[in-house]
């Protein structure tokens, strides 16, 4: 389809919608008509994680954070993780919606479950092929390990 | 008849309310005819010849530990001390444990195993696995229970004449002084698969090998305190620091290789243990004077293509697993 990218973890398809970019650590970005650009997990993040119970923010709105600065974390039934930035700048707001209920990161992961919005330079990001082929280059040794450590 | 030799090894600090558990269980299993109960300083904080550590050496029938320490760090800081025996079950769980009933590697992997282990059992109670006295004094009594009945059943054979009964203790001293706290990693050798990976990676000189060739913990108070550093880089989780404050590393029921729940923080850009390890271990030498040596030919230079963050998660799980 044109307006997407799939990448298929083992079964299960990942798509990639190709009107974002995407950053290395696994989010999308996408820059919303305000000028802020948007950040939530690619389908890729959210099967590894699964269902999504939790979720916090080690800072307020309005921080300024350094790329790779830990923000704050997200545990599902099969994993923790700490939450990092993608890029350098000011984290403007975060989603409410999510906050509030995480399950919405599974359901709606590119829509209503968004993560949070920052201002900043977003051109380390890459287009949606070029993360699918970052996705493919690593694909090959994730698969035997996901498929013992996720049903 | 054979008693079940209780051990409570007490808290290394004043909390009022540990004290509290600790006299209360003893109070509770003193008037207890199927065991023998005795009171050491804290097990971690005790060298080879604390007399706490002589006692304990002097048991050599049925062995229950009660420490403020998860049971996998109680089970091998005894083995180091020379307290040796199989790993006895108990039925005490953290309400947050689920099921920890495997306590070695899944693969086929040879794990060197603990030297020269007797037939005897030690159980390892962790006092945080019960809030109440009565939980552990039940667990206790069931343990001694078990004892009486297989001693019965094997009457005649297995158990030694010459047992050295422990001496009597007066049970309002323990044991020996409480000495100094200590800081040092042990070996868990149920998983360890002696690859040398510990020696390489610490710059303190705390690991060595013995005339067998078994990886060992030489100088344990060469050890940097705080320092966790090499427990990251063993790729068989067999490395545990008792008291260091992350659970994983000190031990906890479940963090046996794949048991763990998945931490994705490298898939969102975290720094991998092993860095962390190298940057643990840097820090240390800063503070002893020495120059950081960095990351090493981990990763080798020649590598050009760098490595993502999803490539360092699945290294890491790798070595988990392997
Ligand atoms: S790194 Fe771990 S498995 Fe290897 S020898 Fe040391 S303790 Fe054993
Ligand atoms: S914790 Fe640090 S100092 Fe201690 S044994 Fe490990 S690497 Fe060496």
């Amino acid at each position: 389809m044109a307006g997407e990218l799939v990448f298929m973890m083992g079964n299960f398809r990942a798509v990639f919608p190709a009107d974002r970019r995407y950053a290395a650590n696994h989010t999308w970005a996408r820059t919303e008509s305000g000028g802020a650009v948007r950040f939530g997990l690619s389908a890729y993040a959210a099967r590894l994680l699964q269902e999504v119970y939790f979720l916090e923010w080690s800072m307020d709105a309005g921080a300024t954070v350094r790329e790779k600065d830990e923000i704050g974390a997200i545990e599902s039934a099969k994993a923790n993780a700490a939450l990092y930035a993608p890029m350098a700048g000011i984290i403007a707001r975060f989603n409410d919606a999510a906050m509030a209920d995480p399950s919405i990161i599974n359901k709606d992961g590119y829509g209503d479950g968004w993560l949070f919005e920052m201002s900043g330079d977003a051109s380390g990001t890459m287009d949606a092929p070029a993360y699918v082929a970052h996705l493919e280059a690593s694909w090959a040794k994730a698969q035997a390990l996901l498929k013992g450590q996720l049903r | 008849m054979k008693k079940l030799t209780v051990v409570i090894s007490e808290s290394p600090g004043k909390d009022p309310r540990k004290r509290e558990l600790e006299a209360n269980i003893l109070a509770a299993l003193v008037g207890q005819p199927d065991v023998a109960v005795s009171v050491v300083p804290h097990l971690y904080d005790l060298n080879e010849d604390h007399a706490g550590a002589l006692f304990l050496r002097s048991v050599n029938g049925p062995l229950l530990v009660l420490a403020w320490l998860y049971p996998r760090g109680i089970h091998w800081t005894l083995d180091r001390l020379g307290v040796k025996g199989r790993v006895g079950q108990t039925q005490l769980k953290r309400a947050s444990d689920e099921d920890d009933k495997n306590d070695g590697g899944k693969d086929d992997k040879p794990r060197l195993g603990a030297a020269n282990a007797p037939a005897r059992t030690i159980w390892s109670l962790d006092f945080q696995d019960g809030d109440t006295a009565e939980a552990h004094v039940q667990e206790i009594i069931r343990v001694a229970a078990q004892v009486k009945a297989a001693v019965k059943l094997s009457a005649a054979e297995a158990v030694p004449v010459a047992i050295s009964s422990p001496p009597i203790q007066n049970l309002k001293s323990k044991i020996g002084n409480p000495p100094a706290r200590r800081w040092y990693p042990v070996i868990d050798y149920s998983r360890c698969a002696n690859c040398m990976e510990c020696v390489d990676f610490c710059l303190f000189g705390v690991y060595g090998v013995d005339d067998a060739g078994r990886i060992l913990v030489e100088s344990a108070d060469n050890c940097r305190k705080g320092c966790p550093a090499c427990s990251r880089v063993c790729p068989e989780n067999a490395i545990v620091f008792p008291m260091h404050r992350t659970p994983a590393l000190a031990g906890a029921p479940g963090t046996k290789p794949g048991d763990l729940k998945l931490d994705l923080s490298q898939l969102f850009g975290a720094p991998s243990a092993l860095d962390l390890a190298d940057k643990e271990r840097d820090a240390e030498l800063v503070k002893d004077g020495r120059e950081a040596v960095g990351p090493p030919k981990r990763q080798p230079c020649c590598d050009l293509r760098p490595k993502d963050a999803l490539d360092k998660l699945m290294d890491a799980l790798d070595g988990e697993r392997l």
